[in-house]
């Protein structure tokens, strides 16, 4: 590598799980990321109903680092089974950020599927690039055969 | 699942280096993400690295670093005509395990243009006249990446030269370089931004006040209707009633001058007004113009394809907590 190569600088770390306690309140330290993605998960976690609480902040614009902080609704006599969370009523926080990845990257799928249903060329040639590349692994394969 | 909205996409135009849909039933933070990554985030291919034989011309090595930098390169998947995404064909120079660098995460352009031997190959009248180096002299080695000279016709015509300029060279100068090209996102640089403009606008609900209409003149009409600028309102011929026009929505972007006219026609300050424009929270008209590196539609694809995968790793990432 060239002396003249820049590096780019990457957050301290990539995930981190902070606070201890019950699993329903979980403050998630995410790097590299910012507004992009923490207000899109902090919408839609807020709109599920067994979220109590969700809020995102990034602590310092010059730092790439995003904290999403979700607390869930604990059923009221869950208070001596702690051992049980998670298992039975309350949602824990991971499970709440788990499902808030899913329906966001289902969301992604929709818009693609109405984007390629309003646009039938897209469609063809997404297909069309498929079938190329499916070829040319084929090929990969036959040679090395 | 959480309660899940369905999102819906309407073209409105489409062009290949301009985009325009509406996006709606979804909420601001999902088109603001799109929005962020069409600008920062869609990987494309730009020059980062320039080795120079010669140059002996008026603008210094850094300058013209810097200009062939900033020109779009286009990638074309074979079998496709149109700038498609290069994310695919191509590696992050720091993630490629060569050495310094290889057809696998890089594209090498050559130019060489020297005054004397370029001159007597030019028609007369242009032979005092300096020569003007442009992106068609930069040769690529690899067939399917070139720069993208013009956004589209109209621009290639109206231009007088034959790409996009990068200096001018007089008698006895002469140019040599070779300009490494690799795959980068706007955020590090801007030179890698595949967009010119991508933004979107809140779509305008127009709700007209029949009832506190009909107080009105056909005067005082007509005032509201030339009180906006975007002549967003039209008096209909026959019942002489407001009425919005019919794309409305495309112009509609400045409503305080209505509001004013509206206040200074009221009776009282308190009365309902007789037009309201509010934004909508979940329809929004967006609209994407390429530089030419991207067809607009594939920065699009592009943008979802990489808030999908930031996901997929932070679920990931979640997983192997749990464990």
């Amino acid at each position: 590598m060239s002396v003249n190569e820049v590096k780019i600088k990457r957050a301290e770390t990539a995930f981190e799980l902070r606070g201890t306690g019950p699993d329903s309140s979980r403050t998630f330290v995410l790097g590299d990321e910012d507004h992009t993605l923490g207000n899109a998960l902090r919408h839609v976690l807020i709109n599920d109903a067994r979220v109590d609480f969700a809020g995102y902040c990034v602590p310092h614009p010059s730092e790439p680092v995003v904290h999403v902080r979700v607390q869930t609704a604990q059923p009221a006599n869950n208070s001596g089974d702690e051992a049980m969370a998670g298992g039975g009523e309350g949602l824990t926080a991971v499970e709440a950020l788990k499902e808030a990845c899913a329906t966001l990257s289902g969301q992604c799928d929709l818009v693609l599927a109405k984007l390629e249903e309003a646009a039938p060329e897209v469609k063809e040639d997404r297909e069309r690039m498929e079938r190329l590349a499916e070829e040319d692994r084929m090929n990969e394969d036959e040679e090395e055969e | 699942m959480p309660q899940q909205r369905f999102p819906k996409v309407e073209i409105l135009s489409i062009a290949p280096h301009h985009f325009s849909f509406v996006l709606s039933e979804t909420d601001t933070s999902m088109a603001n993400a799109l929005r962020r990554i069409m600008i920062a985030e869609v990987p494309t291919l730009a020059v980062d690295l320039v080795e120079y034989a010669e140059n002996s011309s008026v603008l210094n090595d850094e300058y013209i670093a810097h200009r062939l930098g900033l020109i779009p390169i286009r990638y074309t998947p074979e079998g496709s005509m149109k700038g498609g995404d290069c994310h695919q064909a191509f590696l992050p120079h720091r993630e490629c395990v060569c050495y310094d660098r290889c057809p696998r995460c890089s594209v090498e352009f050559e130019l060489d243009v020297n005054f004397d031997k370029a001159n007597p190959g030019r028609p007369d009248q242009e032979k005092d006249l300096p020569l003007t180096v442009t992106s068609k002299d930069l040769i690529s080695n690899n067939l399917l990446v070139a720069p993208a000279h013009f956004l589209n016709e109209e621009e290639q015509d109206e231009s007088h030269d034959e790409g996009i300029s990068i200096v001018k060279l007089g008698p006895g100068q002469h140019l040599k370089l070779k300009a490494i090209a690799r795959m980068g996102i706007s955020k590090e640089h801007a030179k890698w931004c595949p967009v010119a403009v991508a933004t979107y606008r809140f779509w305008p609900i127009i709700t007209i006040n029949e009832e506190a209409c009909s107080m009105l003149t056909l005067e005082q009409k007509q005032e509201l209707v030339e009180a906006c600028p975007d002549r967003i309102l039209e008096l209909d011929e026959i019942t002489g009633n407001l009425q919005a026009v019919e794309n409305a929505f495309e112009m509609a972007t400045f409503t305080e001058d209505l509001k004013v006219a509206q206040d200074a026609m009221k009776k009282r300050p308190e009365d309902d007004d007789f037009v309201s424009v509010v934004h909508s929270s979940d329809r929004f008209v967006f609209s994407v113009e390429s530089t030419g590196a991207m067809d607009a539609e594939d920065i699009l694809l592009s943008a979802l394809r990489v808030l999908k995968d930031r996901l997929n790793y932070l679920a990931a990432e979640v997983e192997k907590l749990k464990e």
